[in-house]
């Protein structure tokens, strides 16, 4: 399996929830604007700022967000701040779910969450995937872990 | 089994207790209710209470099977529990000084699942408590021994411990303790000395910030000068309570700490009016965990957690460590983790040099923000303050960015990752790389302009919560990504000697008369082995004619030198062939020794018929 990217359209929920998340920052400098004690300026550009990064971020996100599934383990390559690549070996997944949100079903996305007995990567989620790419790849996983034939190790 | 009958009164009077105070004060707050009425409310309730208990009492039922513990219980709600031997990490004992004088004990399973205790006895006596404890370790052996250690020196002495078991096991005794390390009154000293309590400092600056007024109020014309030192003897005063009080937590807390091994076991105890007691199978462990900080390295002392996956997140700190060695000499602290796990001598690799140049940025930008403050606390208040003296900690930078790189480094043994981290708390974390659950590689940005990454080895182990993972920090890209590979690739090799060491001894387990090992264990090795470590079950998959001779083989050393670890999950008797019982739904075996079992399933039924006079109970409470 080469590598894989997420369905473009995961951007839409990014950045659904960057302009979210400026509305609510940008929120109490609105309410000081409305009882005169601040200038006009101030909310609008904290507020263009924030939409700015988080749109950024949303996009640069998708840009870098990678997964693949190599012989004996998933590999998982994201982050814009800090970059993390998580190895998941096969022989580890105790379950895997696919799942939808309700932003994801509004654009009709799905992801996919594989759980570890690990105790800080202990779930992975691959977001942006179509509803019938996350149970392909819940049950390409769950095929895979069965043929790896772990023990959990606890 | 049923709990000790002491536990009744004890329970009982354990849930009332604060009722009671509740109702004396309330009976102190209104003289008029008098006397009578609180005592009638107390009788109720401890009547009340007394009778939940003893049907709760009754209801409680404990069972060890082959190869689960069931337990049964609950009044109003009912709860049926099955843990299998295999999935139980630890098994802990505690009794408290008032259960110590009545003479019961509580009994604490867990295991790696769920967010509380999983298995909860309260309360059995302590010859049981012991029995319970002993009694699970040698099923769970008998159970697993397929499944033993990675790494050579770990199945040479999984084999030497089943061999032990097998040969005492018959008398129900177990395997022999060995010490591994017993605190000395020293030792326990220093730690005492070392332990300083600072939540009593908390809680007494917080009251006496609000007594400040109320008591500069009756000292009007004390002068500033007795004001001052009156505080300081204050302060003073209270440090020494603090840590007297530390001191004194700390050596009732591990007065009388011994940790032994007994075959694949570890055990400890501890504790000078609550004795702990617990065992942690060695297969459990998750990590091992070193401490020091620079007090300690001077002295040449360290301490050792012991880490395993049955303690929840949720379920504190100092639960998570049970078995951790407050203090040692660092040598024995060394001794002692490799005799958990054998890792070796570690030579362990820095992070490159240029990385310090990263600390002595971080360090100086901290000194800065500290002089801005300065300075704006100057220019706010203009009282002429040397507002650049923060500055001279800049000399401090130096030093301290080495120090933290010189305490840094990884080292790859032969079956275990090493890892070290902190200055002033230095920990060397030891996992297996059996263990590794999933590796990490993060780079933030400014690790990224360095060209370093950190790579995160997660396990299942319950301190990794707390963040002290074991990670090597700041290393080269290139050989951060040699790392992770690397642990990816030992993983899987460690992952397959496991199966493999699983199915070779599930061929012993399967053919007894073992013709030759060779073949025929290629000829199994790539069969799905998914019920191999049900012990029972395999016993019955062998031929029922011959198990008569493997009983024999296995009490003593075989000719050819090969100690084959007790695969006998059950007390059964195998010396006779087994009978086929048509149940009529499906056939069963039934061997000799299971004969008895009919009159223990006549106990069943009389338990069935008590549980209905309980039911008729729960009916009462149900309408209380």
């Amino acid at each position: 399996m080469t590598t894989q990217t997420l369905h473009p359209r995961v951007q839409v929920v990014w950045v659904l929830r960057a302009v979210l998340i400026a509305a609510v920052v940008t929120a109490p400098f609105a309410g000081a604007v409305y009882f005169d004690r601040l200038p006009e300026w101030v909310p609008i550009a904290v507020g263009a700022v924030l939409l700015s990064l988080g749109v950024a971020h949303a996009l640069l996100r998708y840009r870098r967000w990678s997964y693949e599934i190599r012989e004996d383990a998933l590999y998982l390559d994201r982050g814009v701040v800090t970059q993390v690549r998580t190895t998941v070996p096969l022989v580890r997944i105790q379950h895997v779910d696919s799942r939808r949100g309700p932003v994801e079903r509004g654009v009709g996305l799905a992801s996919c969450v594989v759980y570890t007995a690990g105790s800080r990567g202990a779930d992975v989620r691959i977001p942006g995937l179509t509803p019938e790419g996350a149970s392909d790849l819940r049950e390409e996983l769950k095929r895979l872990a069965i043929r790896a034939d772990g023990e959990d190790a606890v | 089994m049923k709990l000790a009958p002491q536990s009744v009164p004890y329970r009982a009077l354990q849930k009332v207790s604060g009722i009671v105070v509740i109702l004396f004060f309330v009976v102190n707050n209104n003289p008029d209710w008098g006397f009578a009425v609180a005592a009638g409310v107390a009788g109720a309730v401890v009547l009340a209470a007394v009778g939940y208990e003893v049907a709760y009492y009754r209801r409680f039922d404990y069972e060890l099977t082959d190869d689960t513990l069931d337990i049964s219980s609950g009044v109003i709600s009912r709860r049926e529990r099955e843990i299998p031997y295999r999935r139980i990490q630890n098994v802990d004992v505690s009794r408290s000084v008032i259960q110590r004088a009545i003479g019961v004990a509580a009994v604490d399973l867990e295991t790696a699942g769920g967010s509380s205790t999983e298995g909860s006895i309260r309360f059995v006596t302590p010859d049981e408590a012991t029995r319970l404890q002993r009694e699970v370790q040698r099923r769970k052996a008998a159970g697993s021994a397929g499944s033993a250690r990675a790494g050579d020196e770990d199945a040479g002495r999984a084999g030497s411990g089943a061999g032990t078991g097998a040969g005492v096991g018959a008398d129900r005794v177990g395997p022999d303790e060995e010490e591994l390390f017993a605190i000395s009154p020293g030792e326990l000293a220093l730690v005492g000395a070392l332990s300083f309590d600072g939540r009593l400092i908390g809680l007494l600056a917080f009251l006496s910030s609000g007594s400040v007024p109320v008591l500069s109020s009756f000292i009007p014309d004390a002068s500033a000068v007795a004001l001052t030192a009156t505080a300081i003897v204050g302060v003073g005063g209270l440090f020494l309570v603090s840590w007297v009080l530390g001191a004194g937590v700390a050596f009732t807390n591990y007065y009388g700490f011994r940790l032994s091994r007994a075959g694949d076991e570890l055990r400890y105890e501890r504790g000078l009016f609550r004795r702990y007691s617990g065992s942690i199978p060695t297969e459990k462990v998750q990590a091992l965990r070193i401490a020091d900080n620079p007090a300690k390295r001077a002295l040449g002392y360290a301490s050792l957690s012991i880490e395993t996956a049955g303690y929840a997140p949720g379920q504190g700190g100092e639960q998570g460590s049970q078995a951790a060695v407050p203090i040692a000499t660092t040598d024995r602290v060394y001794r002692l983790a490799r005799e958990v796990e054998s890792f070796g001598d570690p030579q362990f690799n820095r992070p490159p040099k240029r990385i310090r140049w990263r600390y002595a940025f971080r360090y100086a930008i901290v000194v800065g923000v500290l002089v801005a403050i300065a300075f704006g606390i100057e220019w706010f208040l203009g009282a002429g303050l040397p507002w650049y003296a923060p500055a001279a900690l800049l000399l401090a930078v130096p030093p301290a960015a080495h120090l933290k790189w010189r305490h840094r480094g990884y080292w790859l043994g032969e079956d275990h990752l090493l890892t070290r981290n902190g200055f002033w708390s230095r920990t060397v974390t030891v996992v297996p790389y059996y263990r590794i659950q999933n590796v990490i590689d993060a780079r933030t940005v400014f690790q990224r302009r360095w060209d370093v990454a950190t790579i995160v080895a997660d396990t299942a182990g319950g301190g990794s919560i707390a963040g002290s993972d074991a990670a090597a920090v700041d290393f080269a890209t290139d050989e951060a990504v040699d790392l992770r590979e690397t642990l990816r690739e030992r993983l899987r090799i460690a992952v397959a000697e496991h199966r493999d060491r699983r199915d070779r001894f599930e061929w012993f387990d399967g053919d007894a008369e073992g013709a030759d090992p060779v073949d025929e264990q290629t000829g199994e090795a790539d069969e799905p082995t998914s019920d191999t470590n049900d012990g029972e079950r395999s016993d019955d998959g062998g031929e029922s004619g011959e198990s008569g001779e493997r009983d024999e083989d296995r009490s003593d050393t075989p000719d050819d030198g090969v100690i084959r670890p007790d695969f006998s999950g059950s007390d059964r008797d195998y010396s006779e062939p087994a009978e086929r019982i048509d149940t009529g739904d499906y056939a069963v075996d039934r061997n000799p020794s299971d004969v008895g079992g009919t009159s223990e399933s006549g106990d069943g039924d009389e338990d069935n018929d008590s549980s209905d006079d309980e039911k008729a109970e729960d009916a009462d409470d149900d309408e209380k």
